[in-house]
């Protein structure tokens, strides 16, 4: 499936050396800032997923590049680096989430971004669609239970499903089921 | 695994597409998508899909995402912070065992010479009043910096000198504590064990958030709650006499609060609570 970067795994300055001893503080600081650079907008976007505020998602954003910098530092494993990274990342959302005990109202949310986000080249009708068609797909998404959801925005942020299962910590065939399930309540929900 | 009018499944279309079905079956696949168009028809549905959500994901949060500067300058300074620290291989690491069967052999000899070991021990030592569960140890000294970095709120030397002395000591509430308790993993807390204390006090800017909070041992016999408190109050004191900045006594008081103390205590050891204390007072 050539549509989404989900190669960019092969692309990482990282190969899959399981330990290089030689690689010094500077060398690790460096590999860190690349991986920040190639990351913290699919991050971001996923952190944000989870109903926090951009402040919030910022810093946990933040948290996981300092743990994967002592993560290299400690000479663990190198071996699917994004993987670890989404992973670190659900896992601190979910306590962020669990400590603040925040619950916004992402369709709220969501819907009124949407409606922000008129392209000003398509004319008024085609926006009107286009805001309509995000309203529907996103009104599904809201309606899947949680872990289909982190399927479907992982998914989107370009993991492969092996990657997936390893973040959410399921099998590789549930993640399969949860997505033919998404993807087909998607399609539904846009006419297809 | 072909449906019952002989096409593939989704699961499958999916699996095939990323490149995750064993070898043979995905040979299956590949010859079956050759022939069926219907098949072909409904891969390109399922990539147009995930396409299009995945449009819709970013369309939806890109906007919200701040510039990178700022954070990548941020990162860069903290990551520089954390390599100036000196920094070795675990412990651990030198023990490292190269091969599965080689640790599994360990861990049995391991398991053993503790075996042996405890039910020596066993005989020789049962704590009066039968065997609690839970091995005692010291802790509650020092907050655990990931989970208690320290929160503070804008306020002004104005603002932490005029607050009420409730605002000051005020008490954490219930649901909080077992919070707290919860994510130190301390279980069956006693109430006089332990105070859930501000890392940085509300008198110097702390607020009552689960990052500033930690449960800090009453009954530690040198660095306890109680010599905090009379931290706290000191730095509160200094602090409004204009004698340290308000940002300073928050940096240090977070960073390691008996460093703090020993700092502006000028000693090695925690004053006795009356007599010592009193003294220090009247001679600064």
């Amino acid at each position: 499936m050539g549509i989404l970067p989900t190669d960019a795994i092969n692309a990482l300055p990282y190969p899959a050396a399981a330990a290089n001893l030689s690689v010094t503080p500077s060398e690790i600081e460096c590999q860190v800032m690349n991986l920040f650079d190639q990351f913290r907008s699919p991050l971001l976007r996923y952190v944000l997923s989870f109903g926090m505020s951009v402040h919030d998602a910022e810093e946990v954003t933040q948290e996981v590049f300092l743990s994967l910098f002592r993560h290299l530092q400690l000479r663990k494993s190198r071996r699917n680096l994004r993987g670890w990274i989404f992973c670190v990342a659900h896992n601190l959302a979910l306590k962020h989430r669990y400590a603040s005990r925040r619950s916004r109202d992402m369709t709220a949310s969501d819907w009124t971004i949407v409606e922000r986000q008129f392209d000003p080249s398509p004319s008024p009708e085609e926006q009107v669609l286009l805001v309509q068609r995000q309203r529907r797909l996103l009104a599904v998404l809201h309606a899947l239970p949680e872990e289909d959801q982190c399927c479907l925005r992982l998914r989107a942020e370009g993991l492969r499903y092996r990657e997936i299962a390893a973040v959410l910590g399921i099998s590789l065939g549930a993640v399969s089921i949860s997505l033919a399930g998404s993807l087909a309540r998607l399609a539904r929900a846009d006419g297809r | 695994m072909l449906t019952g009018g002989f096409h593939l499944t989704d699961q499958d279309l999916l699996l095939a597409a990323d490149g995750e079905l064993p070898t043979r079956r995905a040979a299956q696949v590949g010859a079956h998508l050759a022939a069926c168009w219907d098949c072909r028809a409904r891969m390109t549905e399922i990539e147009g899909t995930i396409a299009d959500f995945a449009r819709v994901h970013r369309q939806t949060l890109d906007p919200q995402l701040p510039p990178i500067t700022g954070p990548r300058a941020l990162l860069r300074a903290q990551l520089a912070e954390l390599e100036a620290e000196p920094n070795s291989a675990p412990w651990w690491y030198f023990f490292r065992i190269p091969s599965a069967a080689l640790a599994a052999a360990c861990i049995c000899v391991a398991f053993f010479i503790a075996a042996a070991g405890g039910k020596l021990l066993f005989r020789h030592f049962i704590p009066r009043g039968g065997i609690s569960a839970v091995v005692p140890f010291e802790r509650g000294t020092i907050p655990n910096r990931n989970l208690t970095p320290g929160a503070t709120r804008a306020v002004t030397i104005g603002d932490v000198c005029s607050m009420a002395h409730e605002e000051v000591v005020r008490a954490v509430p219930t649901p909080l504590r077992q919070e707290i308790f919860q994510e130190y993993g301390i279980v069956n807390a006693r109430a006089d064990d332990y105070e859930i204390d501000y890392l940085i006090a509300p008198g110097l800017g702390g607020t009552e958030d689960i990052h500033n909070l930690w449960p800090e041992s009453y009954t530690s016999p040198t660095w306890n709650a109680h010599v905090k408190d009379a931290l706290e109050e000191h730095l509160h004191q200094m602090v409004c006499a204009g004698k340290v900045d308000l940002s300073t006594a928050q940096h240090d008081i977070a960073a390691d609060w008996i460093a703090a103390y020993k700092k502006y205590f000028h000693t090695d050891r925690p004053l006795a609570l009356s007599s010592d204390l009193l003294q220090f007072a009247g001679a600064s």
